[in-house]
C-alpha cells in the first residue's frame, strides 16, 4: 500500500530480518504491530545487547540521518507490521511532532555521552576532573601566553560561577593585572599572537597544514626534522619579542604540590621513567603550580623522562614550552641543553650547536655550562 | 531565521565565546562568520574544529548540566544567534528546520565517536592504521570502495586518529609500503587494496571477543 505521502506498509513472517548491521539504507522504519528486535554488539565488550522495539517507535534513524551502515539487525519475533520512511518523510512526521524531536535528542545527548566516556577511557583520559581547577589553569595558560582576553574570560567565568574553591584570590589578583594593564610577564602591550606563533609545530588532527618540506631524505627523518624545525623557528622568531620573563611567584608556596614534584624526581632516578612521567604529568595538570620555577620544573621532568622513553618529540615540546613560556626559570638552561642533545641525536648538528652555545652563554657557570661546552668541542667547533 | 532576532549576539575578531570547563546554558546557530573551537590538551591549544554560516556549535549544553567541553573563539567578525536551553521548548516549536538540524548534528556526532572508538579498541597498531583508512574511505560515502584509494591525509592525521604516536605510525605505514599494500605521496596516501584492508580488520574485530 503506497500512500501519497511515499509512506508505505510492509508486513513481515516472524524471524525475518528487516535489515543488518552493516547495510547501508535510507529507510526508517515505525512498528505498527508485531514485534521487533534490535541486536547489536557492544563496542567495547563484544556483548551481544539486545533490544525490544516498542509499538509506534521508530527505529533504524540514526544510520539513515547521519548517512552511515546499520549498527545492529533488525529481526522479526512474530508477524509484524511496519510503516516505511525515507528521511524526506520522516522530516516531514517530524516537523509536525516536535515532541518526538526533543525526546529523540535526548536519547541520542545520552548515547553521545556514553560513547565520549568510553573514549576517554580507551585514550586513558581521567575522566575525574575538577572544572573549577580546570578553568583556573585555562586562564593561566592564556596568561602565560599573553591572551589577556582570553585569560580574563576564564578568569571571570571563574569568579561567576567558582569563587568558593581556592583559586579565588589568585583569578581577582589576575584580572585585576589584566584590566589595568598591569599584568607580569609580559611588559609590552596586549597582542594578540597569532596562531602560529603559539601552537606552530604542533600535530592536531585537524591541522590540515601541509609540509612544505622539499627534501629527498627519507620520510622519517624528514618528519621528525620539519616538526623540528616548526619548533625551532618558532622559537627564533619569537626570541626578540620574548619578553624579560620576571619571577612571578606568589607567596604561598605550595608545598603539597613541591612534595610530589620532589617525589616523581625520585622516581626519575630509580629510572621508574612511566611513573615519573605520569606523576609530573599529574602535578602540572593540577595547575597548583604557582611558581614559574616549579612548572619548569615539571615540564623539564616530562620531558627526561620522555626522552628515556623514547619519545621525542613530546620531550621535545616540553623543553621547548619552557624556553618560550618560562625563559627567565631555573630550568631553562638544562632545557635549551636538553634541545642540542635531541637535535644533536637526530642529525641536525647545525641546529644543535645553536642551543649548545646559547646553553654556554647563560649564568650561572655551571655543570651545563661544562657539558655544552665539552659538546660544541665534540661538534668540532 | 528572521524572526529570532532578539536572540543575535555578536562577536569581535579574537573574542571568546565560552571557556573549557564553564557551566554552559545556551547553544549557538551561526549567522555570519567564522568560530574555532579549541581545546587545552597537555599546555598546548589544539584546534579542533573551524565551524561557520550555518552550523550549530554549543549543543551539549541542551540536555545535559556538564560545563563546556572545548573553547569557542570568534575568528572573525561573528554573529550568532544564542538560545538557552530554557527556551528550548520554544524555539523547536518555533523553529523546526532547526530541530532537525540538531537530529542531523547528533546523529553524525554519534557514529564518529563510535567510529573513533572502534579503532581505538582494536589490538594491533597495523590493524588500527587500516581500519582508519576504512573509516575514511566510509566517509566518502560511495556505498562499495573500490579497490584502489587516495587519501589527501599525512601520517600526523592518521597517527591522532590511531590514537598513537607519529613514530609508531611512520614505523606501520613503512612496513605497508615496503609489503606493497600503500604508496606514500607528499599530500596523499595511496591504498592499493581497500577489500584487503577490510578483510583484515573485519576478521579480526570478529575474533576478538572469542
Amino acid at each position: 500500500m503506497t500512500g501519497a505521502s511515499g509512506i508505505t506498509t510492509r508486513t513481515y513472517k516472524a524471524g525475518s530480518i528487516i535489515y543488518f548491521d552493516g547495510d547501508r539504507s535510507d529507510h526508517i522504519y515505525i512498528l505498527k504491530s508485531g514485534k521487533v528486535v534490535l541486536t547489536s554488539i557492544k563496542l567495547d565488550t563484544g556483548e551481544e545487547m539486545k533490544e525490544n522495539v516498542r509499538l509506534g517507535e521508530f527505529f533504524g534513524v540514526k544510520s539513515v540521518l547521519g548517512k552511515y551502515p546499520r549498527e545492529e539487525t533488525a529481526q522479526t519475533i512474530s508477524e509484524t507490521t511496519v510503516l516505511v520512511l525515507r528521511a524526506a518523510d520522516f522530516e516531514k512526521l517530524i516537523l509536525a511532532n516536535v515532541s518526538i524531536v526533543r525526546k529523540m535528542l535526548r536519547v541520542f545527548s545520552n548515547q553521545l555521552r556514553r560513547i565520549h566516556k568510553m573514549l576517554r577511557n580507551v585514550l586513558g583520559q581521567a575522566d575525574a576532573v575538577n572544572p573549577a581547577i580546570e578553568l583556573f589553569s585555562i586562564g593561566e595558560y592564556y596568561y602565560r601566553n599573553g591572551v589577556y582576553n582570553q585569560a580574563l574570560h576564564a578568569y571571570k567565568k571563574y569568579m561567576e560561577h567558582y569563587a568558593d574553591s581556592g583559586n579565588a584570590a589568585k583569578a581577582m589578583q589576575r584580572i585585576n593585572e589584566i584590566e589595568t594593564g598591569n599584568y607580569k610577564p609580559d611588559t609590552g602591550p596586549e597582542r594578540p599572537r597569532s596562531e602560529e606563533s603559539l601552537f606552530g609545530g604542533d600535530d592536531t588532527m585537524d591541522d590540515f597544514r601541509l609540509d612544505d618540506n622539499d627534501s629527498d631524505e627519507p620520510r622519517e627523518v624528514m618528519e621528525t626534522k620539519s616538526m623540528l624545525d616548526s619548533e625551532l623557528n618558532n622559537f627564533f622568531s619569537e626570541e626578540e619579542a620574548l619578553p624579560d620573563f620576571d619571577d612571578f611567584s606568589m607567596d604561598e608556596q605550595d608545598n603539597f604540590s613541591g612534595g610530589r614534584l620532589e617525589e616523581a624526581g625520585t622516581l626519575f632516578e630509580q629510572k621508574r621513567f612511566d611513573n615519573a612521567l605520569n606523576l609530573y604529568r599529574e602535578v602540572l595538570d593540577s595547575g597548583e603550580l604557582m611558581d614559574d620555577n616549579d612548572i619548569a620544573k615539571a615540564y623539564l621532568g616530562i620531558g627526561r623522562s620522555c626522552a628515556e622513553l623514547g619519545n621525542n618529540k613530546e620531550a621535545m615540546q616540553s623543553f621547548s614550552a619552557i624556553v618560550k613560556n618560562y625563559p627567565a626559570s631555573a630550568g631553562a638552561k638544562e632545557a635549551y641543553f636538553e634541545i642540542g642533545a635531541i637535535l644533536d641525536s637526530s642529525g641536525q648538528k647545525d641546529k644543535a650547536l645553536q642551543y649548545y652555545k646559547k646553553t654556554a652563554s647563560l649564568q650561572p657557570n655551571d655543570a651545563f655550562t661544562n657539558k655544552a661546552a665539552k659538546k660544541i668541542k665534540e661538534l668540532g667547533v | 531565521m528572521d524572526s529570532f532576532e532578539r536572540f543575535s549576539v555578536e562577536y569581535s575578531p579574537n573574542e571568546i565565546i565560552f571557556c573549557e570547563f564553564e557551566p554552559g546554558y545556551e547553544f549557538y546557530f551561526i549567522q555570519s562568520g567564522k568560530v574555532k573551537i579549541v581545546k587545552v590538551i597537555n599546555n598546548i591549544e589544539k584546534t579542533l574544529d573551524v565551524i561557520t554560516t550555518g552550523d550549530v556549535f554549543g549543543e551539549m549544553s541542551i540536555l545535559e548540566h556538564e560545563p563546556r567541553s572545548a573553547t569557542a573563539i570568534a575568528l572573525d567578525h561573528v554573529k550568532l544567534l544564542k538560545f538557552h536551553r530554557d527556551n528550548f521548548d520554544s524555539l523547536l516549536e518555533g523553529n523546526h528546520e532547526l530541530a532537525y538540524k540538531l537530529l542531523l548534528i547528533f546523529s553524525k556526532r554519534i557514529y564518529d565517536a563510535k567510529r573513533r572508538l572502534m579503532i581505538l579498541l582494536l589490538d594491533e597498531p597495523s590493524l588500527k592504521i587500516m581500519d582508519v583508512f576504512i573509516m575514511l574511505a566510509e566517509q566518502t560515502q560511495s556505498v562499495d570502495p573500490v579497490n584502489e584509494m587516495s587519501f589527501a591525509v599525512t601520517p600526523q592525521q592518521v597517527a591522532s586518529w590511531a590514537g598513537m604516536n607519529l613514530k609508531n605510525v611512520q614505523a606501520e605505514l613503512d612496513k605497508l609500503i615496503q609489503l606493497n599494500k600503500i604508496d606514500m605521496y607528499k599530500d596523499r596516501i595511496v591504498v592499493k587494496n581497500m577489500r584487503d584492508f577490510q578483510r583484515l580488520v573485519a576478521s579480526r574485530r570478529k575474533n576478538m571477543y572469542s
